[in-house]
């Protein structure tokens, strides 16, 4: 009897990861097919070059009008760095709950996913995929600019690489967790802002110190920064491709690189089982409310 | 009463190009093919049809929205390409199955909003709108949100609005499309008496139910691929299938072959469906003495009669007579 | 069947202002029901803003700066509006139907377009005054305006150009379909790199300055900079008068732009079926 209850719970697993995976591949596939029209020449302009570029581009006429144009400064490449590996938190978390918007309220498909026999957690992740794959595009375009025209200081030989891309890998699951709470509030809101994963990411890039230092944030914010494991994950990510400029600021340079990645999977362990948390309670809002199929447009 | 027909077309004609893609060059589909018809004042028109048979084309060339390809179409005496103006302020239109308005406003508001667009006193609109909800039993809904709203209500909401600008002619496309049989019913009452109120009132309705159709209308055009296929009173539509009589006929479960019948002469027209424990066959025969040579037939192929009756046509039968086929099968895209 | 005398007759001044303010209405009330947007259209944009702040203040910037970001931050609210509520608009209407609708109205299709405008304006400026004064509260911004008749006056006309644009995108969006998100897109980063959202436009050099003017807020913005700020004039790209008068030019070209567009947009989707099909 025992044996048979394990046998079912094992059979219940495998269905569920199975469901997992067929909900992630698909939504990836579906993602790459709306997605995919940047392959045109002028698509792939805006998005990967003209968007992060001109960005950046703020950034750097604020700098240089400020600074008198000393682009060989430290701080310079900490906000440049900072701000080019910003875009994937944009991409992936606009990746992630974009897909809610676009299938309820262009497609008008998200009442037939949620009926659909899958894991719609794993379903927003996959149509999260995509971007991320143009996001990428992007913050090498960005990087390509900043060492081509504003001589920012990375040496691709100095790199810590194994150090740069178990950052990276870890900071994109933390990305597309966050995506989903994101999801599950678009889940329950009305659609005021199309690109409502680039505006909270907006809002985000005051407590990241991803365009300067969290010293400089008046002393009762900066808990909230260091609460962020964007904050870690971003320092990582200038540690392993530039390190000195990074130890030039002393707001994280107490912690080593160890435990800098300690602290990232801690936070991005919490962050993950919040996220879940708060899409599993806005998703069940969100049909207790009858908003699933909901139109805005006014 | 004006002398000028609410609506006529002459040899009117719409043809879309459709790309294909990047390369291949645009395909071509006649979507109306020399269309002649005319709608006197004070008429409900019908135009019956299967999906796709061209009548909601008809009703944007006639409501000033797609230019025709060819021919002429005139609306109250004006022409829909030079004169939209003068069509616009006589007109209005509501099109099944179409959640117009903002999910954000209520049903009050959405409606008022409309009657602006036509010049009507906000005091006056407010006034018509409650009075038009009350006979559609929307009466509680006024200061309902318009996205919590069941589809039925919406689409009832949608239904005001086309008639509260009180328009000379009113165009419905599909104006019970998914509807339940009640409300379906309700819009119907609705319509007819707002007919009769006055009567100069000119509608030109689409369906492709039957039903609605017979009920409803003064006139029908039946339309199909784009061609108006017959056009008159539906009494006078089925009186052409009077010298045709149809038997429908039900027989214990059997396998029918194509051209199962081919062999008796004045079988006109068959049909069958299989139902549970029994097939239905329906018959149209050029006169009752056919009956015994199609039993004997039956009987031949040991199929036993379990019940038969002889029933009046219908413009479902119109329908069937003149493309040969029902209009499901041809929205299946079955070849007749 | 009698018109009612008081009823407003067709394509009359009377039923053009009507209908003016029956389009802004869901606009200006129908936004204000869903109370999330305080928290998306204020709180959040008042994040980015903050962020900004700290970047001059990381880099030891003039207080002058701060300013002009709380400003430029707001007014990215119009830029916002203009893009996806305006341009946008007439591709959603006919998405949903109501494109068809507009249309058959005994209306002239310049009276929704100018409804969308006013009710878009009137939310927006709740919106962008929200982000002004909480970021000047926060961030002890110090106005010195020297003129609030000549500051309205310069706000009105920004928005006239600036809502005249809009309108003659939306028909242009329209045309494009599907397309026109990508334009909208594209028109964001770079619009606000060079209307000077964060900077003064004089940063970005003579020509490049020259050329952004064609958008009605870089030169707006730089005009009421120098009539709010202390500083502001020193940092000014041209004279407020020049400025003023350009904006004026502008906001004709605009208009009769939108006007002739909107008439070449429903002549061609009349002709080519494309009003009220909805292609997803």
């Amino acid at each position: 009897m025992q044996a048979e209850t394990s046998m079912a719970h094992q059979n219940g697993a495998t269905r569920n990861l199975r469901a997992m995976g067929r909900s992630f591949l698909t939504a990836a596939w579906l993602g790459w097919q709306i997605e995919s029209n940047w392959t045109d020449p002028f698509l792939f302009a805006i998005y990967s070059v003209v968007k992060p570029v001109s960005g950046a581009a703020i950034l750097v006429v604020m700098y240089g009008i400020i600074s008198g144009g000393d682009f060989d400064s430290p701080l310079f490449a900490y906000i440049f760095l900072g701000n080019a590996f910003y875009i994937y938190v944009g991409s992936v978390m606009t990746g992630v709950s974009w897909a809610v918007l676009d299938d309820r309220e262009h497609y008008k498909t998200l009442k037939y996913i949620f009926i659909a026999p899958i894991h719609a957690p794993s379903y927003l992740m996959g149509r999260g995929v995509a971007r991320f794959l143009t996001g990428t595009i992007s913050v090498i375009v960005t990087i390509a600019a900043g060492m081509l025209f504003l001589n920012l200081q990375l040496d691709l030989r100095a790199v810590d690489w194994p150090l740069f891309f178990a950052a990276l890998g870890m900071g994109v699951i933390m990305l597309a967790n966050l995506g989903l709470l994101l999801a599950g509030v678009t889940l329950t809101i009305a659609n005021h802002v199309w690109f409502v994963g680039d505006t909270v990411a907006g809002a985000l890039y005051l407590f990241s110190g991803a365009i300067f230092p969290l010293d400089v944030l008046p002393v009762w914010l900066r808990p909230l920064g260091f609460a962020m494991p964007l904050t870690y994950w971003l320092e990582l990510l200038r540690r392993s491709l530039v390190g000195d400029v990074a130890q030039a600021f002393p707001t994280l340079a107490g912690l080593s690189n160890a435990q800098l990645f300690a602290i990232l999977i801690g936070l991005s362990l919490l962050f993950g089982i919040l996220a879940f948390a708060i899409y599993r309670w806005c998703e069940h809002a969100a049909r207790e409310r009858g908003l699933i199929d909901m139109v805005t447009n006014y | 009463m004006s002398d000028v027909a609410a609506i006529r077309t002459e040899e009117l004609t719409r043809i879309y190009k459709i790309r294909g893609g990047k390369k291949s060059d645009p395909k071509e589909l006649v979507a109306l093919k020399d269309v002649d018809i005319q709608v006197e004042r004070g008429e409900l028109f019908g135009l019956l049809g299967p999906n796709g048979a061209g009548k909601t084309t008809l009703i944007k060339v006639l409501t000033t929205l797609l230019a025709p390809t060819k021919g002429r179409a005139y609306v109250a005496g004006y022409d829909v390409i030079k004169d939209p103006h003068e069509i616009r302020s006589r007109i209005n239109m509501v099109s099944g199955g179409e959640a117009s308005g903002y999910g954000l406003l209520t049903v009050r508001e959405n409606l008022w909003m409309f009657s602006q667009f036509y010049g009507i006193p906000s005091k006056a609109a407010n006034q018509r709108i409650k009075e038009l909800l009350e006979i559609v039993g929307l009466g509680d809904r006024l200061n309902t949100k318009s996205s919590d709203l069941s589809s039925g209500m919406r689409q009832k909401m949608n239904i005001v609005r086309g008639f509260m600008t009180d328009p000379e002619i009113l165009f419905l496309d599909e104006p019970t499309l998914g509807l339940d049989v009640g409300a379906a019913r309700d819009v119907r009452n609705f319509i007819r008496d707002w007919m009769r109120q006055e009567d100069e009132r000119t509608i030109l309705l689409t369906t492709h139910y039957m039903v609605e159709a017979d009920e409803l209308c003064d006139r029908v055009a039946i339309i199909n691929q784009g061609k108006v296929l017959a056009c008159d009173t539906p009494k006078a539509l089925k009186r052409q299938l009077q010298q045709v009589v149809i038997f429908q006929l039900q027989v214990s479960p059997c396998t029918v072959t194509p051209g199962m019948f081919d062999g008796i002469q004045g079988v006109r027209n068959f049909n069958h469906a299989h139902e549970d424990g029994y097939t239905t066959m329906e018959f149209t025969l050029e006169e009752d003495d056919i009956l015994p040579a199609v039993i004997h037939q039956l009987a031949e192929r040991d199929i036993h009669l379990l019940n038969l009756d002889k029933r009046q046509p219908s413009l479902e039968d119109v329908f069937v007579h003149l493309v040969g086929m029902r209009m499901e099968e041809v929205e299946r895209g079955e070849t007749g | 069947m009698e018109r009612p005398a008081d009823f407003a007759r067709p394509y009359s001044p009377r039923l053009f202002f009507q209908t003016v303010i029956a389009r802004a209405y869901p606009r200006i009330i129908g936004t204000q029901r869903e109370k999330s947007w305080l928290f998306f259209d204020v709180f959040l944009p008042m994040l980015a803003v903050s962020a900004y702040v700290f970047v001059y203040r990381a880099i030891g910037a003039p207080e002058t700066y701060i300013g002009f970001v709380v400003m430029g931050g707001a007014m990215t609210a119009f830029w916002m509006n203009i893009l996806w509520s305006m341009s946008s608009q007439l591709y959603w209407e006919k998405e949903q139907g109501n494109l068809a609708l507009y249309i058959i109205a005994p209306n002239s299709l310049m009276a929704i377009l100018l409804g969308m405008a006013f009710g878009g304006l009137v939310a927006t400026t709740l919106r962008a005054f929200a982000i002004v004064l909480f970021g000047s509260l926060l961030f002890k911004v110090q106005f010195a305006v020297t003129s609030f008749l000549a500051l309205f006056g310069t706000f009105t006309l920004t928005m006239v150009a600036l809502y005249g644009m809009g309108m003659m995108f939306s028909s242009l969006f329209l045309l494009l379909n599907r397309e026109a998100w990508h334009l909208a897109n594209l028109a964001q980063e770079p619009i606000y790199l060079l209307s000077g959202f964060y900077f003064p436009l004089r940063s970005l050099g003579f020509w490049v300055a020259a050329s952004s003017s064609l958008i009605p807020l870089a030169l707006g913005m730089d005009a009421m900079r120098q009539l709010v700020f202390l500083e502001g004039p020193s940092f000014g790209f041209l004279n407020v008068g020049i400025e003023l008068a350009i904006l004026g030019a502008l906001s004709v070209i605009f208009l009769i732009g939108a006007r002739y567009l909107l008439a070449y947009m429903e002549r061609l989707a009349i002709r080519e079926g494309r009003l009220t099909d909805s292609r997803r």
